[in-house]
C-alpha cells in the first residue's frame, strides 16, 4: 500500500546566480512499513528531498502526495497539523525540548493531539521501555548522552504513531555502540509498529540495514535498490 | 490511513505557562538582565516621579496655606485692576454667610494698595499690605519672616575682631547691612559649613542677633521689607510717611512708625513691602468699611470640598463679589510647575527610552538564540500562534516579575520618604528657607501614578513581544532548522 507518491518533483533554489536544482525530477513511491535509506554525496539533495517529504518545504515543480492528499494543496496551518498528525522527525542533532523531561518530550505531540492523560501515560512509557530509557524518563535531555538523546527522539517521533518517520542523519552524531542500539531500536519499532522510515544517511551501518537504498546524486535518482 | 486534521483550537492540556516558566530559567542569566531591565525602570520611574510629585505637593501647600489661601473674596474687577476703587464693603451680613458655610474655619481680610514712602529725602513707591496681625501670622507665619540677625556696620567691625579667618573676614563685606530671619540662610550666605557652625555660629548670633518688633492692631505701625529699609535708611523706631491716593481719589497720608523689618523671600517684594495693620490700613485709604481680598480658611483642602465650597459660597454672596479658588491665583506657580513637570516627564521618557532598548536588546538575543528550537517545534506540529502564546507568556512572566518586584522595592522606599522626607542642603536649603519653606523633599503617597508607571512598563513589555511574534509568524521552517 503506498503511503507517498513523489512525482517527478524538483527543488530549483534561484538565491545565487546560477539556480541549484537540488533535486532534480525525483519521481519515487514509499510503502507501508518500508525502511528505507537515501544515499549519496554531500550535497546530492537527500535532506532537501527529506524536506520536501515532510513539508518543510514546497517543491518547485511536481508534487507530493501522502495517502492521497497532496501537499502543496494545504494551507500553512494545515500543513503543520498534518505534520503533526502523521509524520514523525528525527533530527541529526536530536532537537529534544531542553526545558522538557524525557517523558514531556515523547509525550509533546500526543498532548498537541489532545490525547487522554491515561492513553499518554501508556503510549509514553511503552515507548520508553522500547528505546530503554524507562528508568531516565524525569531526567532533561541535558543530563542525557547524545545516544540516550537520539533514542528519546526516536520515540517523540513515534509517540503519536505517525503514518511514516523522517530521520536526517540521525546517527552522524552517536558512536557507535549508540548508533548500533539505535538502528536496532529503529528496526524493531518498524517491524511492530508498521511505520515506514526514511533516512537520509551517509552511515553504512544505516545502508546495511535498510530494506531499500535510494542513491541520490545531483538531485536525480541514481539507483533505487530493493532487497529481500 | 492518514490521520489528516486540521485542529482549529490548538490543544489546551500542553500548559503554555508550565513550558514558558521553565523557558525562563534555561538562561538564568538573561532572564535576570531582562526582569532587572524592568525592575530598575519601574523602580526609578516610581521614585523620580514620586519626589516629583511630593515636592509639588509640598510646594503648592507651602504657598497657598502661607499666602493665598485656598479660597478668596475678592470684588470682580479686583484680581485685573487692584486698585482702591475695587475694594467691596465687607459687610456683617457677608462675614456671617459666608462663616456658615461648614467648610470655612475662619476669615482673614486684607486691604491692598500702593502708596509712596517717604524718609528724610528718600521716597519711593511701595506696596501696601494692610493685615491682621494676629489671623496673618496664622495663615502666612510673617513672624518667621521677622529680621533676627543683622550684619550692621557695627556688627562687622566686631566680627572682624574676633578669632576667624581672613577669608571669613573679607567675605563679610559682601553683605554689609543685610537682615536675616534664618540662621541657614546666615550661614549659607557666610559660607560657614555645617563643621564649623557650631564653634562659629554661637559668636555670630549673639553679635549680629536683631531686636525685631511687631505690629499692633489699632496703631500707627508698620513692617517693612528689610531692603526697603535699606533704601529708605530707616531702623526700628523710625517714622515712615506714606502718600498715597484713597478710596474715590480722595488723598491718603499718614505718619507710621516701623515696628518691625521683615526679609521677603524675592527682592522684589522685599524692596517694596509695608505692612499696616489692616484697620489703620482702611483707614489711610479712606475706605473704612472696605477689604481688597479676604482670605478664607477652609476646614477640607480637598479639590473636591474646594470647589464644592466655591459653588455654594459664589451663589449666596452679592455681586460684584466673587470667590476664586487657590488655581486660579496661583495661575503662574501652576505653569512653572506644569513646565517643570514636563521636564520630568521627559526625563522618564529617556529613561524607559533606554530600558525599552535594554530590554529589547535581550528579546533579541534570546529571538536569535532559538530560532532553530522554534523551527524544530513548528516542525513537528506546533502551530505558530501557539508557539507564539509561549513566547508571550515567557515575556508576560519577565513583565510581572519586574513590575511586582519594581513595586516591592519602590513601595518601602516611598513610605519611608512620606514619613521621612529627604532634606536638601547648601544652596537649595538657602532657597527653600528664603520662601518660608522647609527645605525637605517629601515623597507623594502611592496614588493614581503608580498605576501610570507600571501601565507604561507593561506596555514597553508588550511592545517587545512583538519582534519575536513577528519573527515566529515569518519564519520558514526549513532555514530555521538551518541556524
Amino acid at each position: 500500500m503506498k503511503v507517498i507518491e513523489i512525482n517527478n518533483v524538483h527543488k530549483i533554489y534561484n538565491e545565487t546566480e546560477i539556480p541549484v536544482r537540488a533535486v532534480d525530477g525525483v519521481t519515487l513511491c514509499f510503502d507501508e512499513a518500508e525502511f528505507a535509506a537515501i544515499v549519496g554525496p554531500s550535497g546530492s539533495g537527500k535532506t532537501t528531498l527529506l524536506n520536501l517529504i515532510g513539508g518543510l518545504d514546497s517543491p518547485t515543480s511536481g508534487e507530493i502526495l501522502i495517502d492521497g492528499i497532496n501537499l502543496s494543496g494545504l494551507k500553512s496551518s494545515e500543513l503543520i497539523d498534518f505534520r503533526m498528525m502523521n509524520i514523525g522527525f528525527v533530527f541529526q542533532a536530536y532537537n529534544l525540548i531542553p526545558v522538557l523531561t524525557a517523558k514531556e518530550n515523547v509525550e509533546f505531540i500526543m498532548n498537541l493531539q489532545k490525547w487522554s492523560r491515561k492513553e499518554r501515560d501508556e503510549r509514553t512509557f511503552e515507548l520508553l521501555k522500547a528505546v530503554g530509557l524507562y528508568e531516565r524518563a524525569d531526567s532533561r535531555p541535558a543530563k542525557m548522552s547524545g545516544g540516550q538523546q537520539q533514542r528519546i527522539a526516536v520515540a517523540r517521533a513515534l509517540a503519536s504513531r505517525p503514518r511514516f518517520v523522517l530521520a536526517d542523519e540521525p546517527t552522524a552524531n552517536l558512536d557507535s555502540k549508540s548508533a548500533a542500539t539505535l538502528l536496532e531500536i529503529m528496526e524493531k519499532l518498524n517491524h511492530e509498529e508498521k511505520i515506514t522510515f526514511i533516512f537520509s544517511t551517509h552511515d553504512a551501518r544505516v545502508v546495511k540495514m535498510a530494506h531499500r537504498v535510494i542513491t541520490l546524486e545531483d538531485g536525480k535518482v541514481v539507483s533505487d535498490d530493493v532487497r529481500e | 490511513m492518514v490521520n489528516y486534521v486540521c485542529l482549529s483550537d490548538q490543544s489546551k492540556t500542553m500548559k503554555n505557562y508550565r513550558i514558558a516558566w521553565r523557558n525562563l530559567w534555561r538562561n538564568k542569566r538573561r532572564t535576570l538582565i531582562t526582569v532587572g531591565s524592568v525592575f530598575f525602570a519601574l523602580f526609578f520611574a516610581l521614585i523620580l516621579r514620586s519626589l516629583q510629585l511630593g515636592s509639588y505637593d509640598h510646594m503648592f501647600k507651602n504657598v497657598i496655606e502661607s499666602y493665598t489661601g485656598y479660597i478668596q473674596v475678592q470684588n470682580e474687577e479686583f484680581k485685573d485692576n487692584s486698585v482702591v476703587d475695587n475694594a467691596f464693603e465687607f459687610t456683617p451680613e457677608i462675614q456671617k454667610t459666608l462663616m456658615a458655610n461648614k467648610n470655612i474655619s475662619d476669615i482673614i481680610p486684607r486691604f491692598e494698595s500702593f502708596a509712596l514712602a517717604s524718609s528724610g529725602a528718600l521716597t519711593k513707591g511701595v506696596l501696601v499690605l494692610g493685615i491682621d496681625p494676629e489671623k496673618e501670622a496664622l495663615l502666612s507665619n510673617i513672624k518667621e519672616r521677622l529680621v533676627c540677625y543683622k550684619l550692621t556696620a557695627s556688627v562687622i567691625d566686631t566680627l572682624k575682631r574676633k578669632n576667624f579667618s581672613q577669608e571669613f573676614i573679607s567675605g563679610l563685606e559682601l553683605f554689609r547691612g543685610e537682615g536675616y530671619s534664618s540662621e541657614i540662610i546666615l550661614q549659607s550666605d557666610l559660607g560657614i559649613s555645617d563643621r564649623d557652625a557650631t564653634s562659629v555660629m554661637p559668636v555670630i548670633k549673639k553679635t549680629a542677633y536683631f531686636a525685631n518688633g511687631y505690629i499692633s492692631a489699632g496703631k500707627q505701625e508698620a513692617l517693612v521689607g528689610d531692603k526697603l529699609a535699606k533704601f529708605l535708611k530707616v531702623d526700628i523706631g523710625d517714622t515712615l510717611i506714606l502718600l498715597g491716593q484713597g478710596f474715590h481719589g480722595t488723598t491718603a497720608a499718614g505718619k507710621f512708625v516701623i515696628a518691625g523689618i521683615v526679609r521677603m523671600p524675592t527682592s522684589d517684594i522685599d524692596n517694596k513691602i509695608v505692612y499696616l495693620p489692616v484697620d489703620v490700613c482702611r483707614e489711610f485709604y479712606n475706605a473704612s468699611d472696605m477689604m481688597t481680598s479676604v482670605v478664607l480658611s477652609v476646614k477640607d483642602n480637598s479639590d473636591k470640598a474646594i470647589k464644592s465650597t466655591i459653588r455654594t459660597l459664589g451663589q449666596k454672596i452679592p455681586l460684584p463679589l466673587r470667590l476664586i479658588g487657590w488655581r486660579e491665583m496661583n495661575e503662574l506657580l501652576i505653569s512653572q510647575m506644569d513646565a517643570d513637570d514636563k521636564s520630568g516627564r521627559i526625563l522618564i521618557g529617556v529613561l524607559y527610552l533606554i530600558i525599552t532598548f535594554g530590554i529589547f536588546g535581550t528579546v533579541l538575543m534570546m529571538t536569535i538564540e532559538r530560532k532553530r528550537e522554534f523551527g524544530v517545534l513548528v516542525a513537528i506540529g506546533m502551530q505558530k500562534s501557539k508557539l507564539a502564546a509561549v513566547i508571550s507568556v515567557e515575556m508576560f512572566y519577565i513583565g510581572l516579575l519586574g513590575i511586582i518586584s519594581g513595586i516591592a522595592a519602590a513601595l518601602p522606599v516611598i513610605i519611608y520618604g512620606q514619613y521621612h522626607p529627604m532634606r536638601l542642603s547648601g544652596e537649595y536649603v538657602k532657597i527653600y528657607e528664603s520662601y518660608g519653606m522647609e527645605p525637605i523633599m517629601p515623597f507623594m503617597p502611592v496614588d493614581n501614578y503608580f498605576i501610570w508607571q507600571s501601565g507604561i512598563v507593561s506596555l514597553i513589555v508588550v511592545v517587545s513581544i512583538f519582534y519575536p511574534l513577528r519573527k515566529i509568524y515569518k519564519m520558514k521552517v526549513v532555514n530555521s532548522l538551518r541556524a
